[in-house]
């Protein structure tokens, strides 16, 4: 939910670093923390044993609109939250006198997570005679990873190889002869490339030649606009609803590939609306038709489909005027 | 509905939600097919370790034991239930976020319960039978059967004392939009929108649901402005207090029937910042517009 501020709130930027981590005491290696990605990777190798993560705060706001703004009772909060396990845990931050930071700790315990956190910082102060109003919030929020072995964002969306037709997950048995499979249900969309599809895996990691990276291109390309368009509907299919039925975004993945896409499928319309009109439309079957299609190309160009089909076309009309000539 | 011929398993395991899924036909959720306890316990990981924690009969006994209780009036077990499941299930929030836990409880121990608490009264308009929705064996912490009670218990409680988490659980539509609301992850927040429902329920308020509904609404909003965690401070829970109750459940007798368990000693949140809020969601729940019936119609709830 978009916030409507019936006061002044701050424009400058408010900007967070994490400066060092610490697991039950022990200190987290720097390449554990990603600055770039505004990642932390609280995890260790071969040890899940942890029970606490303490991580070094440092934040620069607009000091000098602070100053001559008209809040009062400035103070500035970082917010750890985790969807998944209910959690919220506000800790305060401090400035020492002379310093241009707000510096301060924050406590992630191992019991209270699950598997990822977001690290936010917000400006609180009072206006208007009413206390511990939101003043401003930093741009993006720091993940906290409890599971990844790297700093880094790219856990949209998981790329696992298994052998539908021999291997241990039995659900995957009669989808055996499928190249890949998409699975939408868990904590991260997920794309399965079945092993035992001859010279799948080896064409997507080890294509040689420019026709195999071409078609490789091409079938990436395809597994990837499906991907899409399968995590749009079913992301469609889990919102949440206010009493009165209005639609609201349903957070994590689900709610960014909603806000990525919706604009294309329902272009003019404010995000909002066309969250509305999706699950209306879906709901009632009205327009729905049409809006397959925009999906369709949502998903194609998010995949990069039309470029990798021209390179492919290009690439295999050179080899065979190459065998004409 | 019979509740006899159910054989449940002896230990709790992790059902993931994409293979839950697909056993839950039309058949099964009307209540007229019974799951496939072979394949069901087949789909599922057993969990690690021999811990007592993980034991099916105190579960399963303690759903018996409410349905028995409340076959009267069946929204009326979740405020029974929710303190003993919390107390008889002991486990952290990280262990409790798994989902694949509550699906094995909905799939594999019991089914039956789901069906009987959650079993849409009357008939459909089209004739066709009523059948319990998916969400309610395969769903959100807010939605599934069992998930949304063990999960009310512990973001109502205060420390060890249950007595907030039965009142909120008593009402509905506490348990329904409430346990849905982020702001609710504050436990002063949590536990004066209890005192609130308990002062409106007090004084005899009219049209309490709506009431309810409303003031959910006005703190969710008013949430995205303010930050009540400045407003009203916490201490954190006491981490091994709670490590300790979890261990405990190694040697605890069943929980009792007659009065509430004790929770976990972890804490009591301040009662000055309880105070403040609950005098500021009065105020919300004076001035909040109630919701229009007739052009509402549309929601329902089971």
């Amino acid at each position: 939910m978009s916030a409507v501020y019936a006061y002044p709130t701050l424009v400058g930027k408010i900007e967070v670093a994490v400066r060092g981590a610490s697991m039950d005491g022990k200190p987290l290696q720097l390449s554990l923390i990603s600055q770039r990605d505004q990642v932390v990777a609280l995890h260790q190798v071969e040890r899940d044993d942890w029970t606490e993560g303490v991580l070094d705060l440092e934040v620069s706001l607009p000091t000098e609109e602070l100053a001559e703004g008209p809040w009062a009772g400035v103070s500035c909060v970082a917010v750890l939250t985790e969807g998944a396990t209910n959690t919220r845990v506000v800790s305060r931050l401090e400035r020492r006198r002379g310093d241009t930071h707000w510096r301060g700790q924050v406590r992630v315990r191992r019991s209270t997570h699950a598997s990822r956190a977001l690290l936010d910082v917000s400006v609180v102060g009072s206006h208007g005679g009413v206390d511990g109003r939101i003043l401003g919030r930093a741009d993006t929020p720091w993940l906290v990873d409890l599971l990844g072995r790297t700093p880094s964002r790219q856990r949209d969306l998981e790329i696992l190889e298994e052998d539908f037709r021999d291997g241990p997950e039995e659900w995957l048995r009669p989808f055996m002869d499928a190249p890949w499979l998409i699975d939408t249900t868990g904590e991260l969309p997920t794309i399965l490339l079945n092993t035992s599809f001859e010279g799948l895996s080896e064409l997507l990691s080890g294509a040689r030649g420019p026709l195999e990276k071409a078609t490789a291109g091409l079938v990436a390309a395809q597994i990837a606009g499906e991907a899409w368009a399968t995590m749009f509907h079913s992301a469609l299919s889990d919102l949440e609803f206010d009493d009165d039925g209005t639609p609201h975004f349903p957070g994590g993945w689900r709610e960014s590939v909603l806000r990525s896409m919706l604009p294309e499928v329902f272009p003019g319309l404010p995000l909002h609306d066309a969250l509305r009109e999706a699950h209306d439309c879906r709901g009632a079957g009205r327009g729905w038709a049409e809006v397959q299609s925009r999906i369709e190309v949502a998903a194609g160009k998010r995949s990069q489909m039309p470029k990798n089909l021209v390179a492919t076309i290009r690439a295999v009309s050179r080899a065979q005027e190459g065998t004409y000539r | 509905m019979s509740r006899t011929r159910f054989e449940p398993p002896a230990r709790l395991s992790l059902l993931p939600g994409n293979l839950a899924t697909a056993f839950l036909t039309h058949g099964v959720r009307a209540g007229q097919e019974d799951l496939p306890q072979v394949a069901v316990l087949r789909a599922s990981t057993p969990i690690e370790g021999d811990s007592v924690r993980w034991s099916v009969d105190p579960v399963r006994e303690l759903v018996e034991q409410a349905m028995l209780r409340f076959d009267a009036g069946r929204t009326e077990a979740d405020a029974w239930l929710a303190p003993r499941l919390h107390a008889t299930l002991r486990m952290s929030r990280a262990e409790a976020a798994n989902p694949g836990l509550w699906n094995f409880l909905s799939l594999a121990v019991a089914p039956d319960f789901v069906l009987w608490r959650h079993m849409p009264s009357g008939t459909a308009e089209d004739g066709a039978p009523r059948k319990v929705n998916s969400a309610r064996f395969v769903g959100p912490h807010y939605s599934q059967a069992f998930a949304r009670l063990w999960w009310a218990a512990e973001m109502f409680r205060d420390g060890s004392d249950y007595g907030p988490a039965e009142v909120a659980c008593g009402n509905q539509d506490m348990i329904n939009t409430a346990l849905r609301l982020d702001a609710i992850d504050h436990r002063p927040t949590a536990l004066a929108l209890v005192s609130v429902l308990r002062t409106l329920s007090d004084r005899g308020a009219t049209r309490l649901g709506d009431r309810v509904n409303a003031l959910c609404t006005a703190v969710n909003v008013a949430g995205t402005t303010l930050m009540y965690e400045v407003i009203a401070p916490d201490d954190p829970p006491r981490q091994d207090a709670l490590t300790a109750w979890i261990e405990e459940a190694e040697s605890a007798p069943a929980v009792p029937w007659e009065r509430l368990p004790e929770g976990p000693d972890d804490g009591t949140a301040r009662r000055s910042s309880c105070e403040t809020l609950s005098r500021m969601f009065e105020k919300f729940a004076a001035e909040a517009p109630l919701r229009d019936r007739a052009r509402a119609s549309r929601a329902v709830s089971d």
